[in-house]
């Protein structure tokens, strides 16, 4: 005969009751989430990784901009020849415009190759440790640990990669030209570069799930990220589906201007692909062998 | 209700193909409440990949598989929340600490305050012997190390099942006498249900025992049983003392002339002669054997007794049983 318990006649719940400890909350998909989600965080925010995102991504947006802003217009003063240079580095646009359109072409394409470089091993390297095995022994479930993967990425680059930045643009910029950028337009445009990055995440979460080691892992993100850019001059239609101009439409709604047919079908598309991947993830994960 | 004879994890038919190859064949288990049941078989036998279909983390391709009830692929969370597991090579976060691992196992099972996690984690420190390597980077453990952490991880929730994989195997002679004192302290709470191919672990501290051959369950039974010979073809052990080579010939002659003796093996040594004998048939060879030998009066029986075996004689019998099929 099977002994069928009530979870809460447990003997390991009345030995912790005694000492004061609670069951944990959340059961189904939702089993173990807040703890591993704090641990994913943690990983971010109470390691040394923060520091060194924060300066990272300082050095390459920031620092780029602030070249722009501030270097190059002092150089070009003392040295008349680089005024042309100068002049052109925002292809003739103000310069709170174009420090606003630098700041989302740096993120899109640095962004990108950081979100794919810092996701790459999420999944693959607790797959090939163990680790993942050891903590699906515990009472966690699966869909949880894609996606407090997933979101504590997220997390760390809305943080460290357009957050910050942002903040920091703004006062470049104030700094620059005097000129305050209207915060909720430029907020809703980094909310489109967010979404390019939330992109290649779920695709490389995905890839991290379906295959065993790196080499695809980077080779099917970059190939979408590179290859896309390069054969949309060739095959036109692929402008409908991938996020390869995004940056672009970030500045326009930054702008307030209206989105062409085709930059509607990109944001549409992106948003969709990017759910379709999560959902690749944990359906194929529900059935993996750890 | 007594749930001494309760069963905690059973299988039926339990069976994992890969490609071509039958990982696991059929497996029947039953595992009652507070035993300690030891899973045993040679390397690649299917130990570590029923323990995984137990837990959820591998997918059986027929059977079916439940532990407290809870069927293992539909309710594994909630068979989890009530077991502790310890795996064949425990791994962790290498740069995480020894508390902070076991902060964060302790953590899937129990909320409320930071004190009291702390304190069940000191505890099961403290019970594992890592306490002043406990604020140290698991990437700097010993093997011993990593195991004794493995434990302490594992009951951390105070498991209702402890299911261990191998766990005495990196272990030094003193680290496994640690392991298995704690198996005995712990089988009046919990059940135990450890895989091993340490055969001397096994028959100090297991009440029942399962052998694995090729994905095959090939013997299953009580220890005290098993190493009764149950699993094998009985064999009495006599020892005869007679001057006259006469009434040897005729008593083995007696003995060899039933239809339940299989085979009779002889070596003498001065007058002492002795005898292994194999039935067939067990209960003929109780009433009868003893007293076909002392027909004849002159013989003296100096020792009669069925074989007992140690665990390695049963195991490699029935492995190579086995494995000539």
């Amino acid at each position: 005969m099977t002994i069928q318990t009530q979870p809460q006649t447990t003997r390991d719940l009345r030995l912790a009751a005694r000492q004061g400890l609670l069951p944990a909350r959340g059961s189904g998909w939702l089993a173990g989430f807040g703890n591993m989600l704090a641990k994913e965080l943690g990983e971010w925010f109470r390691t040394r990784r923060w520091l060194w995102q924060f300066l990272i991504w300082l050095i390459i947006i920031n620092g780029f901009l602030a070249l722009t802003l501030f270097v190059l217009p002092a150089l070009a003063s003392i040295y008349p020849e680089l005024k042309p240079t100068a002049d052109g580095v925002f292809a003739g646009l103000p310069p709170e415009v174009g420090g606003v359109m630098m700041y989302f072409s740096i993120i899109v394409m640095t962004g990108t190759i950081g979100v794919i470089i810092l996701a790459q091993d999420e999944i693959i390297q607790e797959k090939q440790s163990g680790t993942a095995a050891w903590i699906l022994s515990k009472p966690a479930a699966r869909p949880g640990f894609i996606l407090t993967k997933l979101l504590s990425n997220t997390i760390g680059a809305l943080v460290f990669i357009v957050a910050l930045p942002w903040l920091v643009t703004l006062v470049e910029i104030f700094l620059a030209t005097g000129q305050l950028v209207p915060l909720v337009p430029f907020l809703v445009g980094a909310g489109v570069v967010l979404l390019a990055l939330f992109f290649y995440l779920s695709l490389v979460i995905m890839l991290g799930v379906l295959f065993e080691s790196r080499g695809p892992v980077l080779g099917v993100a970059f190939g979408v990220m590179f290859g896309g850019l390069l054969i949309r001059n060739f095959f036109p239609p692929i402008n409908y589906v991938l996020p390869l101009s995004m940056e672009g439409i970030a500045l326009m709604v930054e702008q307030g201007m209206a989105l062409p047919v085709i930059f509607v079908s990109q944001l549409i598309s992106t948003a969709a692909l990017s759910i379709v991947f999560i959902l690749v993830a944990l359906w194929r994960f529900q059935r993996i062998e750890l | 209700m007594d749930t001494s004879n309760s069963l905690v994890i059973e299988t039926h038919n339990l069976s994992k193909v890969y490609k071509e190859a039958h990982a696991l064949q059929g497996i029947d288990l039953s595992v009652k409440q507070h035993s300690i049941f030891g899973f045993l078989g040679p390397n690649g036998a299917g130990k570590t990949t029923t323990i995984k279909i137990l837990l959820g983390l591998i997918q059986p391709s027929g059977g079916q598989a439940t532990i407290f009830g809870h069927d293992v692929q539909r309710d594994s969370v909630a068979i989890r929340k009530r077991t502790g597991y310890l795996a064949q090579e425990p791994r962790y976060y290498e740069h995480l600490t020894a508390r902070q691992i076991l902060g964060y196992t302790a953590r899937f099972f129990y909320r409320g305050p930071k004190d009291l996690i702390e304190a069940r984690v000191q505890e099961m420190l403290e019970l594992v012997g890592l306490e002043d390597k406990a604020d140290r980077p698991v990437r700097g453990f010993s093997g011993g190390e990593r195991q004794r952490l493995g434990i302490a991880q594992a009951q951390v929730n105070y498991p209702d099942l402890l299911i261990l994989d191998e766990p005495a195997a990196s272990l030094d002679p003193m680290g496994r006498h640690d392991v298995l004192e704690v198996m005995e302290k712990l089988r009046k709470h919990t059940t135990i249900f450890y895989s091993t191919h340490i055969l001397d672990d096994v028959q100090r501290v297991s009440d029942t025992v399962a052998i694995l051959n090729r994905g095959k369950l090939i013997a299953k039974a009580p220890i005290s049983e098993l190493l009764a010979g149950d699993g094998c073809s009985a064999i009495y052990d006599i020892t005869l003392k007679s001057e006259a080579e006469a009434a040897l010939v005729g008593a083995r002659d007696r003995v060899t002339g039933q239809p339940w003796v299989q085979n009779l093996n002889l070596e003498a040594e001065g007058s002492l002669t002795s005898w292994q004998v194999s039935v067939s048939d067990d209960g003929a060879a109780e009433d009868l054997l003893l007293r076909l030998i002392l027909e004849d009066r002159s013989l003296k029986v100096k020792h009669f007794g069925r074989k007992t075996y140690n665990l390695e004689e049963v195991f490699l019998e029935l492995v190579e049983k086995e494995n000539s099929k």
